[in-house]
């Protein structure tokens, strides 16, 4: 296990790594920097003092180094726009993105466990095509549409739900509905599928055999072998539900992580896009390994490789 | 070869082909889906002779006139006009050809990408494999919608811009499922066969292993068009992608935005062309992954 472990861990450091110097990059690719920061406006010494004072005029190499050592205890230096330390500034937004996060991935579980494995059970039955259904419409509705569609609906037609905003519990409703739909279709297929599988499979016929309870067998023993790849694509698709939830939160001017990209990018103030690439990033870096080792621990055979 | 086999050979071939026209009736939503994309991609092209207006033309005294369904439409409208006047239906026959533009070289420009890496993974193994694995890892790492609006900044919002800074980002997939399966197939008795008479590398990836990855790498394609519509369609939204006065669906939907009280028609008619393209793309090609007989995990 510990040789696995320490293979895993250098290869999330190195992706990481990599991801840094694409990030760093990418900002200096934009332009100068200092006239960035300026505005158009900004005459010659203005600009060098801007130069001096945050460090452009060092080489491209130290100023990477330097930027990667900070970045590395937390500290992402000071936005250009809002003139506040970035860290502050995603400290303040993280939970709101998190919670979306959260709570649209509990929604996609709720909505597509049951299902799949209803479906799997019934196949061919209403519920199963109810699924296929809800699956088909999920991968081709685009969520920024669907995000308008209930705001039309619930917020403007019915008036529900506010329109936007984060105060109340009611604001998240339709972003992680809006969210939690898009992670939907991918979950549930892998839970019917894997039902299927493990239904037909030698150690379900033998706990029918025993005499088990319908609740006992499914559950306890056919649904539980399809958690481990359920627990993989869930981590996956958290770490993706964070980087997709630029959309909607800037739809529902829900102020987290994702509405702060966005204005951070309309914005040019590369000190935070960069920080909330590289917090993404990580966050993805360190599912994925969890759900590595999670697998390994539970799954002998994958550590050999 | 002598001739009676040959024969046999054309006929056993015209047998199988009658046979995937069979399953592929039989499927009726792949045919549906394929058939409906078809026509999509038929006004597309013929875009100029099939709209009734100039999509760019200005009418200030014919605004947000409502389409047909709703009262008091103007029959000069189908689908009414939209917050300048323009007419919609012509807006939303352009768009077509913008959303099949950027799902199409998208998918040629990524699907280039990742076949080569996943091929060259796949085949050479070891160190190759190791290198090209952390480079998948490293490009999964990275927020797609959150890089590539920084990268449109950088480019500058327009169309190319749009497919290119796609096209850089979405070979991940065609990587990892070419790379896959050419593992699969480079262990064959053929490709054995072939290296022992002496076939050079070259000779060996694109004349026996490349020909047995296409089917592979169309179902991944349709997958990553539909992405890449979908994708663009959002970054245009938020203006990071394709700009005014150009009709792209997602410009749209964000021009419909201001609208939603009073004129919500104007959220439907692109929405639901989105939807409709990218619920056909994906039908046509699950068809294409039951047809050509691969599994659910491509």
């Amino acid at each position: 296990m510990l040789p696995f472990v320490a293979k895993r861990l250098v290869s999330a450091l190195l992706t990481l790594l990599l991801v840094s110097v694409l990030t760093f990059s990418l900002a200096h690719l934009a332009g100068d920097p200092a006239i960035a920061v300026a505005g158009r406006e900004a005459s010659a010494e203005d600009i060098e003092r801007i130069r001096a004072y945050y460090g452009f005029d060092r080489p491209i190499v130290v100023q990477y180094l330097s930027w990667c050592a900070k970045a590395a205890v937390g500290d992402f230096g000071m936005s250009y726009h809002y003139q506040q330390a970035v860290s502050d500034m995603l400290v303040a937004r993280l939970p709101i993105t998190l919670s979306l996060g959260i709570a649209a991935l509990a929604f996609a579980l709720v909505l597509s466990l049951p299902l799949g494995v209803l479906a799997a059970i019934r196949r061919g039955s209403l519920i199963d095509r109810l699924c296929l259904f809800l699956a088909v419409v999920g991968q081709a509705m685009p969520t920024f549409w669907l995000a308008l569609l209930m705001i039309v609906y619930f917020s403007l037609t019915l008036q529900w739900l506010p329109v936007s905003g984060n105060s109340s519990w009611l604001n998240f409703v339709m972003p992680t509905i809006a969210l939690g739909y898009f992670a939907t279709p991918a979950l549930m297929r892998l839970t019917r599928a894997g039902m299927i599988d493990a239904l037909e499979s030698d150690y379900v016929r033998t706990a029918w055999a025993k005499g088990l309870r319908p609740f006992t067998v499914l559950f306890r023993h056919a649904l539980r072998n399809v958690m481990i790849p359920i627990v993989s694509v869930s981590a996956v698709q958290l770490g993706a539900m964070l980087a997709g939830s630029i959309v909607v939160e800037q739809i529902f001017a829900l102020q987290g992580i994702g509405w702060l990209g966005y204005d951070a990018t309309v914005r040019s103030d590369l000190p935070v896009v960069q920080a909330i690439t590289l917090i993404i990033a990580a966050f993805y870096v360190l599912l994925t390994l969890a759900a590595d080792l999670i697998n390994a621990a539970l799954d002998p055979r994958i550590r050999v490789t | 070869m002598s001739a009676g086999n040959e024969s046999n050979a054309a006929i056993d071939e015209a047998r199988a082909f009658r046979r995937f026209l069979r399953r592929a009736a039989r499927n009726g939503s792949a045919l549906t889906g394929g058939l409906v994309l078809l026509l999509v991609l038929l006004v597309a092209l013929a875009a100029p002779l099939l709209a009734p207006y100039d999509p760019y033309a200005h009418d200030l005294s014919r605004r947000l006139l409502p389409p047909l369904f709703y009262p008091g439409h103007d029959p000069a409208h189908l689908l009414g006009t939209d917050g300048f006047g323009r007419d919609y239906l012509s807006r939303l026959i352009y768009g077509a050809r913008v959303s099949l533009l950027i799902g199409i070289s998208v998918m040629l420009i990524s699907g280039l990408i990742g076949t080569v890496l996943g091929l060259l993974a796949g085949y050479f193994g070891g160190r190759i494999d190791q290198v090209i694995m952390f480079v998948i890892n490293t490009r999964l790492a990275l927020p797609v919608f959150l890089v590539a609006m920084a990268v449109v900044v950088v480019l500058g919002a327009s169309l190319w811009g749009t497919i290119i800074t796609l096209g850089l980002f979405l070979w991940d997939r065609f990587a990892v499922v070419v790379r896959s399966a050419t593992q699969q197939i480079a262990s064959q008795d053929y490709v054995t066969a072939a290296r022992s008479i002496g076939c050079s590398h070259r000779q060996i990836l694109l004349g026996e292993i490349l020909p047995n990855l296409m089917n592979a790498v169309v179902v991944v394609g349709t997958i990553e068009m539909a992405y890449a519509i979908l994708l663009e369609a959002a970054l245009s939204f938020l203006g990071f992608g394709v700009q005014e006065p150009t009709p792209s669906w997602g410009l749209m939907l964000a021009q419909a935005r201001q609208y939603l009280f009073f004129d919500a028609w104007l959220l439907y008619i692109p929405g639901a062309a989105l939807f409709l393209v990218v619920l056909c793309i994906n039908l046509f090609g699950d068809g294409l992954r039951d047809l050509l007989g691969m599994g659910e995990d491509t």
